[in-house]
């Protein structure tokens, strides 16, 4: 069993402190159609934020991107996927809610959370910068100022 | 050490390797006031462990978890120990999808099969089993799978096979205009009868589904029907092994354009609960649950809103204590915001949601000696849950921002503690006020205070919660749920705190857990009141 714990644990260490790769996933969007997201981030920067129509505190950090996102947009040629999984019982809400609040993010659904359990999302909101299939930013929970963090990571990251 | 060398040279090359950690423990505590004496295994964790790799199109991966020493309070007690409890390997290709092991599945909207997992509620009824997905033919979707479910570390006695095939007609057509899809499902269960005679070893459900999506409405719809199987309570066939037929109904449709969305869901089940195993009906583990048939109400974030919760009502019951036949009801919703620098919008912009929910029984007439009952089709019996919620969401300006919801609810009290319903009704009212100040980079102050007024069950409740954000990574906080309008009064406190980094996020939590049903997605676990301390981690790479 020990053997098992360190090469475990050898993982871990590699692959939790390096840049991980997007895994395998095509998820479809609201008008059914698919998309592969190895493919998304190819030629831009993409923000992936797991979120649900009952996560408070997922909506509040999309709506404080909202606010930001068009300048954002100009400035690193990005494009924000907001990835819900909301399960059966909440999905029929995820479109009135995206169209009502007038945001502009382009939304998937992972119904039966096969990204997030992929993901290791235990909790949502979780925030993900892919460029080229790379994972360069992760970030679990949200907390007012979570936005600006997430502004000068894409600063860096355009550098 | 040396095991691990050959896959560092691999991971150079298309090899992707990903997984999780995550961690939940608690210290029970005895509380004399709450009444709450720790059992004697009184520190309990649930653990979970996930590696996944990929090399081009084969994937494979396991789970290992560890209920340590024994599993949380209010979890399944047959999740003792540790195990691999998960493996699987596949492959894909842009025609073939093929998977042995353990998987999750979902058709359609998981009115007739869902395989999934929930680890707060304790629930992996993933399929041990083989699927293949075809997708060789254009426009067409196919998924065949067969195996048995995962229960606890072991499978059930029962095995399911299952269909599911999704035809997207506008893309075929080759319409740009409207979006039409067509699917179908069957599912089926085999279980050996034993020693009983009329009961049906085998049960099939059949499902039909259609959706369209036109400019700026979007519908769908789907039907269900179960075979006649018997009634089981309380692990014991009911009604001298007379067997009912089970049906569903699933309507969902809506508008939305920027700034306005309307969604409305009606929903009738009829005896129309499905488990791998028969005698498994009802169990309040939730365990070999084949399809799924949540709740369809507002889920809700907040404390006080989290006391009279509904949970569905699929199930056909004959007895001369319980007698109901399912449910029927409807769930709106509507959302619409005030464009930002606009005269009523003012700089921000303000959000307005509106939901309505209203659920009854069906409109039956039981005939108990005859083990009979006849219902009618398109009208509410009792009813068993009604809300209606208002929520306002405004900036006001660079620093503070609030959330603003009122909430109306009748309930009938069998569903919120699981007896017999028909008895007692709450009504109840839910005022939430919540305020977040920014104090810059990164500190934040976040208030919330909520009040239930109910002249029912336990009077009054008075709610508060206040929490500081250090920075976006650290945060603290206290809450309390006041029951002072209990008989004597009682305070239900909690605080804590987390930290994340990255993926990893580490929280901890001291106080009184209310007891009662404790709900997601519409699924629901018993938690006994308790005291103590909890620490949750969670880790990914």
């Amino acid at each position: 069993m020990n053997k098992w714990w360190s090469l475990i644990f050898c993982f871990v260490i590699q692959y939790g402190f390096s840049q991980a790769e997007m895994p395998q996933f095509v998820l479809k969007d609201l008008e059914g159609k698919q998309v592969d997201l190895q493919k998304i981030s190819e030629e831009k920067t993409v923000i992936l934020s797991l979120w649900a129509t009952w996560c408070v505190p997922c909506i509040n950090e999309l709506e404080a991107i909202t606010l930001h996102y068009e300048d954002w947009q100009n400035e690193f040629d990005l494009q924000l996927y907001a990835i819900s999984i909301d399960d059966p019982r909440t999905v029929n809400r995820v479109r009135p809610m995206v169209r009502g609040k007038g945001w502009k993010y382009k939304v998937l659904l992972d119904t039966n959370n096969d990204l997030r359990r992929a993901l290791g999302a235990a909790t949502v909101p979780l925030t993900l910068v892919v460029r080229n299939n790379k994972i360069l930013y992760k970030h679990s929970g949200y907390s007012p100022g979570s936005e600006d963090i997430l502004y000068e990571k894409l600063l860096e990251f355009s550098r | 050490m040396l095991l691990y060398l050959p896959f560092l040279a691999f991971s150079q090359e298309n090899l992707n390797f990903y997984g999780s950690l995550e961690s939940n423990s608690q210290w029970l505590q005895d509380d004399e006031e709450l009444e709450f004496t720790a059992p004697p295994e009184n520190f309990r964790s649930n653990n979970y462990f996930t590696f996944n790799f990929e090399y081009q199109g084969f994937t494979a991966g396991l789970q290992y978890e560890a209920y340590l020493p024994t599993p949380l309070l209010g979890y399944d007690p047959r999740l003792e120990g540790n195990e691999i409890a998960s493996y699987y390997a596949g492959y894909k290709n842009e025609i073939l999808d093929v998977t042995a092991g353990y998987f999750y599945e979902q058709f359609g909207s998981g009115l007739i099969l869902r395989f999934w997992e929930d680890r707060q509620l304790g629930i992996n009824n993933a399929m041990k089993g083989i699927r293949l997905g075809f997708r060789g033919i254009e426009h067409l979707e196919l998924t065949a799978l067969f195996g048995e479910q995962r229960v606890g570390f072991e499978t059930s006695e029962g095995t399911i096979g299952g269909l599911d095939v999704n035809l997207d007609l506008s893309s075929w057509a080759g319409a740009e205009a409207y979006d039409l899809g067509l699917g179908a499902s069957v599912v089926n269960r085999f279980q050996n009868a034993g020693e009983f005679e009329n009961v049906p070893a085998s049960v099939t459900a059949f499902s039909g589904r259609v959706n369209f999506n036109f400019a700026n409405f979007f519908s769908e719809l789907e039907a269900v029907y179960k075979q006649p199987d018997v009634l089981v309570y309380n692990r014991s066939i009911t009604n001298q092994r007379e067997t009912f037929g089970g049906s569903a109904w699933l309507l969902n449709f809506g508008y939305a354009i920027p700034g306005f969305g309307i969604n409305a869901t009606l929903r009738r089940l009829e005896n129309f609960s499905f488990y791998s195993d028969r005698l498994a009906e009802g169990n309040q583990y939730n365990r070999q649950l084949i399809n799924y048939v949540p709740a369809l109400t507002k889920q809700h974030d907040y404390l006080l809103n989290n006391i009279y919760v509904y949970s569905s009502q699929p199930r056909l019951l004959l007895l001369t204590s319980q007698r109901q036949a399912g449910e029927i009801g409807a769930q709106i919703d509507l959302f619409f915001s005030l464009p930002k620098k606009s005269f009523l919008g003012g700089k921000y912009g303000t959000k307005f949601e509106f939901n309505y929910s209203n659920w009854a029984g069906l409109d039956s007439k039981f005939d108990i000696p005859d083990n009979t009952y006849t219902s009618e089709f398109f009208s509410r019996g009792e009813t068993y849950f009604r809300e209606v919620g208002f929520s306002v969401r405004k900036r006001w300006n660079k620093e503070w921002s609030g959330i603003y919801s009122i909430t109306d609810i009748k309930i009938d009290e069998g569903v919120t503690i699981g007896s017999p319903l028909g008895f007692y009704f709450i009504n109840a009212g839910i005022g939430v006020i919540e305020n977040t100040y920014r104090l810059g980079r990164g500190r934040s102050v976040r208030l919330e205070l909520q009040h239930l007024w109910t002249k029912n069950d336990r009077g009054n409740w008075a709610g508060g919660l206040l929490e500081y954000n250090f920075s976006p990574t650290i945060g603290i906080y206290a809450a309390d749920s006041w029951n002072y309008g209990g008989d004597p009064a009682f305070h239900y406190y909690n605080f804590g705190g987390s930290y994340s980094h990255g993926s990893a996020r580490i929280a901890f939590n001291y106080g009184r857990q209310r007891g009662g049903l404790i709900c997601i997605g519409g699924v629901c676990r018993y938690v006994p009141e308790n005291t103590g301390l909890s620490v949750n981690l969670q880790l990914s790479f």
